[in-house]
């Protein structure tokens, strides 16, 4: 940039902000689910914390559209969204406003601990229908 | 969970009912859940449940009429037996060692030679798996059990190849899917109007019925459209390519994505004392300090491969580990079997 006196300077990049981590040269692209989740509030628009944007990095839809849904759920919250704002940029970003009972990022944790539990739900009664179909395989061999 | 109502249709949960099942295929229909939900899912199993594919060769010989690079790049893509991976592999970005080690790899070794008049045919089954490895063994899923052709040799030529195996995900080289394909559907009479069919003259006679149209209710005649229904039924039929098995595919599928759900909750958490920003000039209010090393807690720790740590136990049993070693469908003995020609 000093060399080009007519091109003003890009503003500073915060890395420590944006939860960047130091990524060794030799890994092209990191995929690893250990860093997956970096997650950073954005600027919120009421002092109560009751609505936030959250930027999540190394997610996609995959997480998003499910979390956006499991929020929405819960009664206590008003509004969540979620967009990628860039296809080649990695991150998603998500907004949540609640009526005021809860802090947006409680919503956000709520949802983020429901989801789980679906999951297990999930897995549960997919692992029960399998000995189901199993047994009665086995029988109609039988 | 929190009291709510967890489920759109107010009925009692996710129900799961299997139409069909083999050592490749799951078909089965899943119900009251949400479309965001299966379609997180479907993505999951395509995308990021981990299994192992050949990412280094080493070239010792290649006299065949194939490049280095084609050669390594059908290598890859033949599917090696995967099954709990996580129990016995770690991926090599998170081991100790410079390139590869018994902890993060399997080595494959292919040597052939053609030496009669008979051109010869290398097969995926001529890939012999490092004595004792616990996994990766090639899928073998034809009768005859030779698995995918990797090449064909004449008179004096020959292979000599050390393929390093490891342990990945699809999002970064599709070699590593497990799933050769995802089959989803929802509403097959389309009443949702989710689909806007294009036609001549009569949509309903000019496109064919889902294979799934029988197990909903055709719309009546000059139904009213319903504008509070959402999909509830999901047509899922995974199609492994035998690598794992389709069983397997679903429950780590559902396991990682719990697994991305505890690293954000990992990663609000840490943050915890830090409030909404106050500063709204486009700057960010970092929520998260780095998140430097923090690894995520592993939902079924049982199985982590972390566990290496406590009780350090190698990857690969002690001699003879390997000896069970086979594939799902039969096929042959992880021990011994003999690089021969037929
Ligand atoms: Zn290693």
């Amino acid at each position: 940039m000093a060399d080009n006196e007519t091109l003003p300077d890009a503003p500073e990049y915060d890395n420590e902000a944006a939860g960047d981590v130091d990524y060794d040269d030799d890994e092209p692209l990191d995929l690893t689910r250990e860093n997956n989740a970096k997650i950073i509030m954005l600027g919120s628009a009421t002092d109560d914390d009751s609505c936030a944007s959250f930027q999540f990095e190394n997610e996609d839809h995959t997480l998003g559209n499910a979390l956006r849904w499991i929020i929405m759920k819960n009664p206590k919250v008003e509004f969540c969204g979620y967009s990628i704002p860039h296809p080649s940029e990695p991150k998603m970003n998500m907004r949540i406003q609640t009526y005021g009972d809860i802090t947006a990022k409680d919503a956000l944790i709520q949802g983020l601990a429901d989801l789980r539990d679906l999951c297990d739900v999930v897995t549960d009664t997919f692992v029960a229908e399998k000995e189901r179909f199993v047994t009665e395989k086995k029988q109609a061999v039988a | 969970m929190d009291g709510f109502d967890m489920m759109d249709s107010g009925t009692d949960g996710p129900i799961v009912t299997i139409r069909k099942a083999d050592s490749m295929h799951a078909d089965f229909v899943l119900s009251n859940v949400d479309l965001s939900f299966a379609n997180s899912i479907r993505r999951i199993i395509l995308a990021e449940v981990p299994t192992l594919a050949i990412d280094l060769v080493e070239v010792i010989a290649n006299s065949s009429v194939l490049p280095d690079e084609l050669l390594s790049h059908r290598l890859g893509l033949i599917p090696l037996e995967s099954s709990n991976i996580d129990d016995k592999l770690l991926y090599t970005r998170d081991c100790d060692c410079d390139g590869y080690c018994d902890r993060c790899s399997v080595v494959l070794t292919l040597v052939a030679k053609c030496t009669g008049d008979q051109n010869v045919t290398v097969y995926a089954r001529d890939l012999a798996v490092a004595a004792g490895a616990q996994l990766g063994n090639p899928v073998l899923t034809d009768e005859a059990g030779k698995g995918s052709i990797i090449c064909k040799l004449r008179k004096g030529q020959e292979l000599n190849l050390k393929c390093i195996a490891k342990k990945g995900i699809a999002k970064e080289h599709a070699k590593w899917q497990p799933c050769a394909a995802v089959a989803f559907e929802y509403d097959p009479h389309n009443k949702l109007k989710h689909v806007d069919y294009w036609y001549e003259t009569d949509a309903k006679a000019e496109w064919p019925k889902s294979a799934n149209a029988g197990w909903e209710e055709p719309a009546q005649e000059n139904e009213p459209f319903d504008y509070n229904a959402v999909p509830n039924k999901f047509y899922i039929d995974v199609e492994t390519v035998g690598s794992l098995q389709p069983d397997e595919v679903l429950r780590q599928g559902i396991k990682y994505l719990q697994e991305k759900l505890a690293t954000v909750i990992a990663g609000v958490n840490k943050s915890a004392g830090q409030g909404a920003a106050t500063n709204t000039g486009g700057d960010v209010n970092g929520m998260d300090d780095g998140y430097g090393g923090a690894r995520s807690p592993d939902m079924n720790d049982a199985n982590g491969y972390r566990n290496f740590n406590d009780g350090y136990v190698t990857p690969y049993g002690g001699a003879g580990g390997g000896a069970g070693a086979q594939t799902p469908f039969g096929g042959y003995g992880g021990g011994g079997y003999s690089n021969g020609w037929p």
